[in-house]
C-alpha cells in the first residue's frame, strides 16, 4: 500500500512539474500558432546550467535555480527575434526551424555538457512521513510545493494581469486585439521568452530530482506535446489535469507494467485523444 | 418544386463573445442577381463563409436546392454547386494562370475528359474572363484586376450553378469596373448563374442587382429593390453611423 | 521554341544517367559506398519533399518509416528466410499502411498535429526496436542478407541507382499529374483548394500514405545493403539529415533534394575527418537557409541564372 501511495504521489510531483512545462509550449502555441519543438532542449540547457552555477561556480541553489530559468528565458527571446520572427504566418517554417533548433541545441549539449546526466545538489534533504503512511523524499517535496506556487502564479498572470490579458486576447483573435492596441510583436517575443523559461523552470525542479540529459530531450518535448494535446490546445486549465493525468499514469504504469516503456503510455493517449475527442479536454471544438 | 435555390433560416455565428451574424433569414432566387452590402462588419462575407462551409452555423439551417449545407465541408459544397471569390484575393500564386483554373475542373470529379480536353476547357474559362494569352503567367505576377478575373475564372470552372462574388470591384478603376459588370452581367445570361455579391462601390451594385439585402451587425435590417433601398433612412443611418466612428 | 525545351527536358536527365553508369568503373570501393549512401538519401530526401515540399506537411516520422520497411524486411529474412527482394516490398506496404493509419488519425486537425504525431511516433518506434531486441537484437543491430549471392559494390549501386531513379520518376509523374495539381493547391492555399471542390484531407493523407510507402521501401534496401539494421535508421539524428537535405537543397523543387542528399552526404565525409561535427554544422547552415533562402541551393542558383539573362 505505501509502494502505491509513493508511485502515486510521484505521479503528482511530475504531474504538476508537467503540467509547468506543458503551459510553456502551450502558450507560445495559443500566441504564435508555433510549435516549440526546442522545448526539451531549453528544458535540459536549464537543468545543466543549474548544475554548473551551483557546482562548478558554487552559486547556492536557491540562486542557482532562477538564475538558469532567466538565461533560459533570454535565449528564449533571442530565438523568438533572430530565427521565429520572420517565419510569421508560415506554419511550415516554424515548425522545420525549431526542429532543426532543437538538434543543433541537442548536439551543442553534448558538446559542451557531454552526454552524462549531471546532479545539481538537492537544496533540501531527507525525508518526511507523510501522514504515517510513507516516507517521501524533502527535496521532491519542495519541487512539489514551488510547482504549485509557480502554477498559482501563472494563472495570478494570465487571469490579472494586462500581460495575461492581452495574451488571451491575441490567441483569441489577432486582428482584433492589435485594433485595440495590444503590441503583438513585444507580447510574441515576450510570450516566446517565458515560454522557453517555464521550460527552463520545470528543468531546474526536476534536476535534483532526476538528473537530465542531452539524448533525454527528445521524451521531454514529447511528453509535453502529449499534455498539451490531451488537456486541449490553449488552455491553462487543461495543461495542469493534463499534466497530472499523464504523470500518474506514466509513474504507475513504469512501476507496475513496464519501467522501459514508461513513454508509450503517453502516444498511447495521444492517439485515444486523437481518436475519440481531438480537441482534447478543454480545448474548443472548432 | 421549389424555385429557391438557396434557403437560409435563422443563420446564427459567434466568434467568442462577438456575434457575428444574428437570425438571418435569406433566400435566392434562380437567375437572380443579389447584392449585400452593409457597413464594415456587418458580417456579409462571414454570411458567405458559412455558406460556402468554412465554417457552420451556430444555429439555423441553410438549403441548397433542399439539401442542408451546415454540415458539409467546404469541398462538398463546392461540388454541389456554389462556387465563391474572396474580399482579398487568392489566387493559387505559385502556379500558372492554366493551372489554377484547371485546379477548378479537377475539383469536379467528374469521370469525363482527358487532360487535353481540360486543358481546352481552362482555356475557354480564360478567354470568358478576358485572359486569354494568360495562360502560362504565374498568378503572382498578375496585377490586381486580372488575379481577380483569374479568381472568377476559377470559379467558373467548377460549374457553379451559384456564384458568391465578395468585393469583386474593390481596386479597380472606373473602366475595370465596367468590364467587371459587364462580365457579371455574361455570366448570369450566358451561363445561367445565379450571383449573390457583397460589394461597396454603391452605384456598381445598385445598377446591377435585381435585389438588395442590407445587414447591420449581424442582423438583417431590409431587403428590397434597389430604389427602395437607397432611400431608406434605416440603411443610411447604419452607413452614416459607420462613418462617424 | 517548345520543342527545344520539351527535348531538353528529357535530354538532360538521360545524360545524367549515362553518366551514372561510369562511377563504378573508377571509383574506389569507399567512394562508392558513399554513392551508394547519398543515392539512398535521394530517395528519402526527395520522398520526403513530396509530402512538406508540395503539400507543406513536416512529418517527422520519416526515418522512422524507412525503419519500419528496414526492420520488417529484416526479420522476415532471419525469422522466416524471405528473400530480401520480397521482403522490401512486404517492408514498404506495411510502412505505407502506418502512414495511411497515422495519416488519418492526424491529418484532419492539421499541420501542427501531425508534426507533434509523427514526432511521438518516430520516438515510440525507437523505444520499441530498442526494447523489444529479442526480436530487433537492439542496439546490437540485426544481421541480415544482402541481395546478392556474391557481394559487389558494384551491383548494389546500380540497384539503388535503378530504384532511385524509378523514384524520381514516379515522384515526377505525381507532381505532373491532377494529383499533383491538388498537392500544390493545397500547398498554395488550402482554402481556397477546398472552395475550389479539392477535397483536401484526402489530397494530404494521399501524399502521407505514398510517402512513407516509398521511405519503407528506402529503409529496406538500406538495411540489406549495410547488412546490418540498427535503430540509427528509424532515428530523430537520420530525420534531421533527410529534413537538412531537401531544406538545404531546395524544398518545392524537383531536383533540390538530390543536390542536397548528394551535396550533404559526401560534404559529411570531409567533415568526419575533423569530428562528429556535420549534424551541427548543417544544422546551422539549414537554420540560415531557412531564414534568408527558403528556396534553398536550387533556388539561389535559380536567381543566379536568371540574373545572367538566361531566362
Amino acid at each position: 500500500m505505501s509502494e502505491f501511495l509513493m508511485y502515486l504521489t510521484n505521479g503528482v510531483v511530475m504531474g504538476v512539474i508537467n503540467a509547468i512545462s506543458a503551459i510553456g509550449v502551450s502558450l507560445i502555441v495559443g500566441i504564435m500558432k508555433v510549435v516549440n519543438f526546442a522545448h526539451g532542449e531549453l528544458y535540459i540547457f536549464a537543468g545543466y546550467f543549474s548544475y554548473h552555477l551551483s557546482v562548478s561556480l558554487g552559486l547556492s541553489p536557491l540562486l542557482a535555480m532562477p538564475l538558469s530559468v532567466f538565461f533560459i528565458f533570454l535565449l528564449g527571446i533571442l530565438m523568438e527575434r533572430t530565427l521565429i520572427r520572420p517565419t510569421y504566418g508560415d506554419e511550415m517554417y516554424s515548425l522545420i526551424i525549431t526542429f532543426v533548433l532543437s538538434i543543433v541545441l541537442q548536439n551543442a549539449a553534448l558538446l559542451i555538457f557531454g552526454p552524462y546526466p549531471n546532479k545539481p545538489p538537492n537544496l533540501l534533504s531527507g525525508a518526511t512521513n507523510i501522514f504515517g503512511l510513507f516516507h517521501y523524499g524533502n527535496q521532491r517535496l519542495l519541487s512539489f510545493g514551488l510547482s504549485i506556487c509557480i502554477l498559482l502564479s501563472i494563472f495570478y498572470l494570465i487571469k490579472k494581469t494586462w500581460f495575461g490579458k492581452s495574451v488571451r486576447a491575441i490567441s483569441q483573435d489577432r486582428g482584433m486585439a492589435s485594433l485595440v492596441g495590444v503590441n503583438h510583436l513585444k507580447i510574441n517575443m515576450v510570450s516566446f521568452g517565458l515560454g522557453a523559461a517555464l521550460a527552463g523552470t520545470a528543468g531546474v525542479l526536476i534536476a535534483p530530482i532526476f538528473p537530465v540529459t542531452p539524448t533525454g530531450s527528445s521524451a521531454i518535448s514529447l511528453t509535453a506535446f502529449v499534455v498539451v494535446v490531451l488537456g486541449g490546445m490553449g488552455s491553462l486549465k487543461g495543461c495542469v489535469i493534463g499534466g497530472l493525468v499523464l504523470g500518474i499514469l506514466e509513474n504507475m504504469g513504469a512501476a507496475y507494467i513496464s519501467t522501459m516503456y514508461r513513454h508509450i503510455f503517453g502516444f498511447i493517449i495521444l492517439i485515444l485523444v486523437l481518436v475519440f475527442r481531438p480537441w482534447g479536454l478543454f480545448g474548443q471544438k472548432a | 418544386m421549389n424555385p429557391k435555390l438557396i434557403e437560409a433560416k435563422g443563420i446564427t455565428k459567434s466568434f467568442g463573445g462577438l456575434t457575428a451574424v444574428k437570425k438571418v433569414d435569406f433566400h435566392l432566387d434562380k437567375g437572380e442577381i443579389v447584392g449585400l452590402i452593409g457597413p464594415n462588419g456587418a458580417g456579409k462575407t462571414t454570411l458567405f463563409n458559412l455558406v460556402s462551409g468554412v465554417y457552420p452555423p451556430d444555429e439555423g439551417t441553410i438549403l441548397f436546392n433542399g439539401i442542408a449545407l451546415s454540415s458539409l465541408k467546404p469541398f462538398e459544397i463546392c461540388r454541389l454547386g456554389i462556387g465563391r471569390t474572396f474580399q482579398i484575393v487568392r489566387p493559387f500564386l505559385k502556379m500558372t494562370c492554366l493551372e489554377n483554373v484547371l485546379v477548378g475542373i479537377i475539383g469536379r470529379r467528374s469521370k469525363e475528359g482527358n487532360p487535353k480536353e481540360k486543358s481546352e476547357e481552362a482555356r475557354e474559362h480564360l478567354k470568358f474572363v478576358g485572359m486569354e494569352g494568360r495562360e502560362t503567367v504565374l498568378a503572382n505576377d498578375l496585377t490586381l484586376n486580372e488575379k481577380k478575373r483569374l479568381e472568377m475564372a476559377r470559379a467558373l470552372a467548377t460549374q457553379p450553378k451559384v456564384l458568391l462574388l465578395d468585393e469583386v470591384l474593390a481596386g479597380l478603376n472606373p473602366s475595370e469596373i465596367l468590364q467587371a459588370l459587364e462580365l457579371i452581367e455574361t455570366i448570369r445570361t450566358k451561363l445561367k448563374v445565379t450571383i449573390l455579391w457583397i460589394e461597396h462601390v454603391m452605384g456598381a451594385i445598385m445598377k446591377a442587382s435585381d435585389r438588395i439585402i442590407v445587414l447591420d451587425q449581424g442582423e438583417k435590417i431590409r431587403e428590397g429593390k434597389p430604389e427602395e433601398i437607397v432611400s431608406d433612412p434605416r440603411v443610411i443611418e447604419a452607413y452614416l453611423g459607420e462613418s462617424d466612428a | 521554341m517548345v520543342d527545344n525545351m520539351e527535348t531538353k527536358k528529357i535530354l538532360i536527365p538521360l545524360l545524367f544517367i549515362i553518366l551514372a553508369i561510369f562511377p563504378p568503373f573508377f571509383l574506389s570501393q569507399y567512394w562508392l559506398h558513399v554513392m551508394i549512401i547519398s543515392l539512398f538519401y535521394v530517395m528519402m530526401a526527395s520522398s520526403w519533399n513530396l509530402i512538406a515540399g508540395y503539400t507543406g506537411q513536416v512529418s517527422f516520422a520519416h526515418a522512422a518509416f524507412s525503419g519500419v520497411g528496414a526492420y520488417v524486411s529484416g526479420m522476415l529474412a532471419v525469422n522466416l528466410g524471405t528473400s530480401p527482394w520480397l521482403g522490401i516490398l512486404i517492408g514498404a506496404t506495411v510502412a505505407a499502411l502506418l502512414g495511411l493509419g497515422l495519416g488519418f488519425l492526424c491529418i484532419r486537425m492539421g499541420g501542427i498535429y501531425l508534426s507533434l504525431t509523427t514526432l511521438g511516433f518516430s520516438e515510440i518506434l525507437r523505444i520499441i526496436i530498442t526494447n523489444e531486441d529479442q526480436w530487433t537484437r537492439g542496439t546490437m543491430g540485426l544481421q541480415v542478407p544482402g541481395f546478392f549471392v556474391e557481394y559487389s559494390k558494384a551491383s548494389y549501386y546500380y540497384l539503388f541507382l535503378i530504384v532511385a531513379i524509378l523514384f524520381l520518376i514516379l515522384i515526377y509523374w505525381i507532381i505532373h499529374s491532377e494529383m499533383g495539381l491538388s498537392f500544390r493547391a493545397v500547398l498554395n492555399d488550402e482554402l481556397a483548394a477546398s472552395s475550389s471542390g479539392i477535397d483536401t484531407i484526402r489530397v494530404r493523407i494521399s501524399a502521407f500514405t505514398i510517402s512513407s510507402a516509398m521511405a519503407g521501401m528506402a529503409g529496406g534496401l538500406y538495411g540489406h545493403y549495410l547488412m546490418l539494421i540498427t535503430p540509427d535508421i528509424p532515428s530523430l539524428g537520420q530525420m534531421f539529415l533527410v529534413l537538412a537535405m531537401a531544406v538545404i537543397g531546395g524544398m518545392g523543387s524537383f531536383i533540390g533534394p538530390v543536390v542536397g542528399a548528394f551535396g550533404l552526404e559526401i560534404l559529411s565525409e570531409y567533415i568526419r575527418i575533423y569530428g562528429e561535427y556535420h549534424v551541427l554544422i548543417f544544422g546551422l547552415v539549414a537554420l540560415a537557409v531557412a531564414r534568408f533562402a527558403p528556396e534553398g541551393m536550387v533556388g539561389i542558383i535559380k536567381r543566379r541564372w536568371k540574373k545572367g539573362g538566361f531566362s
